[in-house]
């Protein structure tokens, strides 16, 4: 049973991304499953988190971890069934928990039969589903994506004789939206999941739908349109569900997937993320009060989403050489971390383990315009493990506790479809979430109570943001405001103590009290307000006027 | 008759034994204050020689032009003059107390006045010779100046500066002394403005051509400039 | 024990704003608003060329300026506030100012600079001139390396000058310097130089500032401090030095910032330059210095006469500076006449002993001793200038050599004097 009592409730949300097949194992086939996800959404619920994003589940040769798609409409045996699925959804539900899901719309697994029957002959029915050409020269301009692994866009096919198309793995081959009957086919598989109660979608690799010669391939209006098209349909028959779009791209080029308020009602905001790592490395607040003052006006239905780390590599292609080179040398000094113009790490790693710039970090990512989504294992400080190829070394198993497997599974270590994290510092049995719940300054304690303070507010997920401009600028200074409701936030980038004075003279008057503590701090006068704080230290204060 | 004079010539030396009997203490008083007086005033010049020595007031007195002044003189150096010269007054200062003690009247009072007079005497003194130290370095600081911006005839301003100086100086220290006030200062002013309007008929008449240079010079700077090229010694 | 603090509130705020930094560039100006701006332009260039990933800061301090100098340097800052920059720069660029007095006072200058240098824990620092014309951004590179990576202390320029420029640092500071101290520093008093954080907290808390004699100077004397305190000192060359001149080459001030500070520093380094004999080249990079040979037209009359009235007139200063056999060599060539006259090298060294030795004992107040040098460095200049009138760059060098080599001959001249009379 879906939850549709807010429109708007992708803005109160707290996103919590996880992949089914990492979180727990309850048949002991060493694979995560739907069943116990579904047994530890009373952890979740604790947690304070109101949305889940799954990662793909569908059935997949699991090339590209399961963003290669076989069957749209379909449960990954290793994961359970369909039924296991809507159970699971429905007692998240029960604990008023969203669901969002994967649709992996630009391409499919060229295990799909949609591909199979596409390639098997130049007049199949199918043949047009799929980019097909006789020769690779065509779309010249679109650059390489995984520039680690592919050197071209075009694959040859040798049962067709033909060169097909893919933006990203050579067998992702891309579907041909120029085909009506393959969009149509998309909404289908949407109202599929849409009909069992899912709460919205998560739509992969927007940005390359449709290509054009002459162009480099990506934003096209083309591609917009589709979308849009598919939006009114989702508004037609189910309202109140949302659509959150992955377009890695600059601010000014992801405006435009926001429409009118009648495309996307999400998009992530990849350039801020690299920023927020580069502006803690320099101490300097410029990176990121820089791109988010580019960062233009979105529709006042639609929401930025924000995050720190994901199953991706820390992405570096939205900003310049300059700063990339500055990112490699500050975060991955060791080459295997680099991959695909990003860096791939977990939150815990890439900070150095330093529980005070973790803090940081998340407090940042909770006070910033938009919804906040926590990468699973992140709130408990999760490591990496980097010897494993491509990104999966960010996608190891949830550590619950010191025993077997991390308790994770039943089933023999050897069988488990990745290893546990087993380094004295980030291993399982130091890391895991049994230690952390007793343990009471514990990280995920800590998350669960900003999650908290977060969650006594409206401002933070709804509200305007008005930069502060001390003229120290190891200090990142911004008020939330939503009605008549204020919140001045202060972080503090450096690793040494700093004392910044801030111009508050537009709340003169007010009371600041800060949040976790709620004790009341010397009231905005007429002079500079001056703060003095600690490494790496944050401040939320509700501005208050009695 | 003759026990009359006798005993009258006793009678006389008596009174002038008794006299001298009275007198006798106040001259040994004196005779001791003397003493005394001398041996302080020997302490004191040995005290302020050894002073002078430490602050080098010879290096001063050379720089205020004074040594060379005492060296033409073929007097000693200014510590050895000014040690000697505390020790005597000192010294003096002690006598006179003692005749002061002897109890003649008339004495008196010009002992009484002397003492006034000193510390006036001292004052002038300092004056006089801060005063030329200033008339030294002025005029020598006049003389660089000149010799610097190539004016013509350094010497002359430098010596008309010092001669301003002392003129001014010794003028403050009779008026300290109270001696001829104001004939002193009548003849400061007669002396100050003969040499004003001395040095100005000389500029005037003699320096007119000079002037006139000096002043095309100014102006006309950037003219000759373009004739040379303006080094920089960094 | 409360003391006057030197530095504004206000500067102290802006420097808490600023923070540590890695670079930090001084600015002393003094209504400079007509070049100021292509210097600071080519400084923001230079940290962003060289420096891009270091914090660096620049450092204004203004001597009362009228024509709004100091907005103009402020104005190059870089930072969020601002977004006109698209200089692609990492990270911000403070750029403040802060005036220090209503006049300008190059030591309280210098001093601001070296305080803000230590509380900003800055490691790498450097001097910059307003009055430099021709500053390119890669002057910083050129200053600040050898400290930020090789590890040196003082890095002073060499240029492209011509042969008759600088001639009391060729003449005298130069050689003098080198015999006494031990070490070839070619530029001993340069508008621009760079300098380590621990060369510059150990020179700011010296008594010199404290005791009269602190203000003047204070470049020569922070040259001769990291000689005298041994740290690593190197020579980069610049470019062409063109200086823009405002105040007509006034040569007595300029002697009572060089020679005085000079003369009144051999006093405290006295155990120093004592003991050394010979001296040592300084490492150098970049270019070999060069000499530029176009021809200038010298006003030599006015020199020589300049120095025979100097001689004439202050006879009686010099009777109580100079030997009286020096005294009396003096007075003979300036008897000579114009074609003949000459000023030989040995007779210059022993002048300048001469004066250096009564320079220590006060003979006469000091800074007239310093006053009345000044005629007799014409004359030097004359000779110099005439010797040298068609000498190639080599020739020229050679000359210089020969002298430097005769003040490193003389020197126990000194030490004699020096001891004698004490």
């Amino acid at each position: 049973m879906p939850l549709n009592e807010d429109e708007l409730w992708y803005k109160d949300a707290v996103i919590y991304q996880v992949h089914v097949r990492t979180f727990h194992d309850s048949n002991g086939d060493g694979f995560g499953d739907f069943q116990g996800l579904e047994g530890k959404l009373d952890y979740l619920q604790e947690l304070g988190i109101n949305t889940i994003w799954l990662m793909p589940f569908f059935p997949s040769p699991l090339r590209d971890d399961g963003y290669d798609i076989a069957d749209y409409n379909a449960v990954h045996p290793s994961y359970g069934t369909l039924e296991d699925f809507e159970k699971f959804l429905g007692s998240a539900h029960d604990r008023r928990i969203r669901v969002l899901i994967e649709l992996v719309s630009n391409h499919t697994s060229d295990q799909h039969p949609w591909f199979q029957e596409s390639r098997s002959s130049r007049e199949n029915p199918r043949r047009d589903w799929y980019v097909w050409s006789d020769t690779d020269n065509r779309y010249k301009d679109a650059r390489i994506i995984f520039l680690d692994t592919e050197k071209s866009n075009w694959a040859w096919d040798p049962i067709s004789k033909s060169f097909y198309w893919h933006r990203f793995f050579s067998h992702q081959p891309d579907l041909n939206y120029d085909n009506p009957a393959v969009r149509e086919q998309m909404w289908e598989v949407m109202k599929f999941w849409l009909d069992r109660g899912i709460d919205g979608f998560r739509l992969d690799a927007v940005p390359y739908l449709v290509e054009r010669e002459g162009t480099n391939c990506e934003n096209l209006p083309e591609t917009h349109a589709v979308l849009k098209e598919l939006r009114r349909k989702l508004d037609e028959n189910f309202p109140g569900r949302m659509l959150l779009a992955e377009a890695n791209q600059w601010p000014a080029d992801l405006r435009a997937y926001f429409g009118n308020g009648d495309e996307f009602h999400m998009a992530f905001h990849f350039p801020l993320m690299p920023r927020m790592f580069m502006g803690l490395k320099l101490e300097d607040r410029k990176p990121i009060t820089e791109i988010l003052q580019q960062t233009p006006e979105i529709p006042p239905s639609c929401q930025w989403s924000l995050f720190l780390r994901n199953h991706d590599e820390l992405t570096l292609e939205m900003v310049t050489d300059v700063e990339r080179d500055y990112m490699y040398d500050s975060y991955a000094e060791n080459k295997t971390m680099r991959l695909n113009l990003g860096i791939r790490r977990r939150l815990a790693p890439l900070l150095s383990n330093d529980r005070r710039r973790i803090e940081l970090m998340n407090g940042m990512l909770m006070s910033l315009p938009g919804t906040p989504i926590i990468y699973y294992g992140d709130e408990i400080g999760m490591g990496d493990n980097i010897t494993l190829g491509d990104r999966n070394g960010v996608r190891t198993p949830m550590q619950w506790n010191g025993e077997t497997n991390g308790g994770f599974s039943a089933a023999p270590p050897e069988r488990l479809y990745a290893p546990l994290i087993q380094d004295p510092v980030y291993g399982y049995p130091a890391v895991n979430v049994l230690r952390q719940k007793v343990s009471e300054h514990s990280l995920l304690n800590w998350m669960q109570r900003i999650i908290k303070v977060r969650g006594s507010t409206r401002v933070f997920g709804r509200g305007s943001i008005e930069f502060l401009h001390p003229a120290n600028h190891r200090i990142l200074a911004y008020v939330r405001r939503l009605g008549g409701e204020a919140v001045l936030v202060v972080n503090n980038l450096s690793s040494s103590a700093q004392a910044v004075e801030l111009d508050l003279r537009s709340y003169k008057g007010s009371i600041p009290i800060e949040m976790f503590g709620k004790n009341m701090f010397p009231r905005v006068g007429d002079l500079p307000y001056l703060l003095t704080m600690g490494p790496y230290q944050f401040y939320w204060f509700r501005l208050r006027r009695i | 008759m003759r026990e009359m004079i006798i005993s009258e010539l006793s009678q006389a030396l008596h009174e002038i034994a008794k006299d001298f009997a009275h007198f006798l203490p106040r001259l040994i008083v004196m005779l001791i204050l003397a003493l005394v007086g001398w041996v302080i005033a020997y302490l004191a010049k040995v005290a302020l020689r050894s002073i002078l020595r430490l602050v080098k007031f010879d290096k001063l007195s050379e720089n205020a032009g004074t040594s060379q002044l005492l060296k033409k003189a073929a007097l000693p150096s200014a510590t050895e003059i000014l040690s000697r010269f505390v020790f005597w007054v000192t010294w003096l200062g002690f006598i006179l107390l003692g005749v002061n003690a002897l109890g003649i009247l008339g004495l008196q009072q010009q002992i009484a006045g002397f003492f006034l007079f000193l510390p006036r005497l001292f004052v002038a003194i300092f004056i006089m010779f801060f005063g030329m130290l200033a008339a030294s370095f002025f005029s020598r600081a006049a003389l660089l100046a000149a010799v610097n911006a190539n004016m013509p005839s350094p010497r002359v301003l430098s010596l008309a500066v010092r001669s301003i100086i002392i003129v001014f100086v010794l003028s403050v220290v009779f008026e300290e002394l109270g001696l001829a006030k104001e004939t002193m200062l009548v003849a400061f002013g007669i002396a100050f403005g003969a040499l004003m309007l001395g040095l100005a008929i000389a500029f005037g008449i003699g320096g007119k051509d000079l002037a006139r240079r000096f002043l095309e010079k100014r102006v006309v700077r950037g003219k000759e400039q373009e004739n040379e090229d303006e080094l920089s010694p960094l | 024990m409360a003391e006057e603090s030197f530095l504004t509130d206000d500067f102290l705020r802006q420097l808490i704003n600023v923070g540590e930094v890695d670079i930090l560039v001084g600015l002393p100006t003094h209504n400079d608003a007509k070049t100021i701006g292509s210097i600071v332009n080519a400084i923001r260039s230079g940290i962003l060329r060289g420096f891009p990933r270091d914090r660096a800061a620049i450092i204004n301090v203004d001597g009362g300026s009228r024509d709004g100098t100091p907005a103009l340097v402020t104005g190059v800052s870089i930072d969020d506030a601002s977004p006109a920059s698209n200089l692609n720069a990492l990270r911000t660029l403070h750029s403040i100012s802060t005036q220090y007095a209503s006049s300008p006072e190059s030591g309280v200058a210098f001093r601001s600079i070296l305080a803000a240098a230590e509380l900003l824990q800055a490691k790498g620092c450097m001097m910059m001139s307003a009055e430099s014309a021709n500053i390119e951004p890669d002057w910083l590179s050129k200053l600040l390396r050898p400290i930020c990576r090789d590890g040196f202390d003082l890095v002073t320029p060499t240029y492209r000058r011509h042969k008759f420029e600088g001639l009391l640092v060729t003449n005298l500071l130069y050689p003098m310097i080198r015999a006494l101290y031990g070490l070839r520093i070619r530029e001993p008093y340069a508008p621009e130089f760079g300098f380590s954080g621990r060369l510059g907290t150990q020179f700011l808390g010296q008594n010199a500032w404290t005791d009269g004699t602190g203000a003047t100077g204070a470049e020569l004397r922070f040259n001769l401090a990291a000689i005298a305190g041994k740290y690593r000192i190197c020579q980069s060359f610049l470019g062409e030095k063109i200086h823009i001149e405002r105040h007509a080459a006034d040569l007595v001030p300029a002697l009572r910032q060089t020679v005085g500070a000079l003369f009144s520093a051999l006093e405290s380094d006295f155990p120093v330059w004592s003991v050394v004999t010979g001296s040592e080249p300084v490492p150098t990079t970049g270019a070999e210095q060069e000499v530029l040979l176009e021809p200038v037209r010298v006003n030599r009359k006015r020199l020589r006469d300049m120095f025979s009235n100097g001689v004439a007139e202050l006879e009686s200063v010099f009777q109580s500076i100079l030997s009286p056999s020096t005294l009396a060599e003096l007075q003979r060539i300036a008897g000579v006449g114009e074609e003949e006259f000459y000023y030989p090298v040995e007779l210059w060294v022993r002048t300048v002993y001469e004066f250096a030795a009564s320079y220590q004992k006060s003979v006469i107040s000091r800074d007239h001793i310093i006053q009345s040098l000044a005629p007799l460095f014409r004359g030097r200049v004359f000779t110099f200038v005439t010797e040298n009138r068609n000498a190639s760059g080599e020739m020229v060098e050679k000359n210089i050599e020969a002298l430097c080599m005769e003040f490193e001959r003389l020197k126990p001249y000194l030490l004699e004097m020096w001891k004698s009379r004490e």
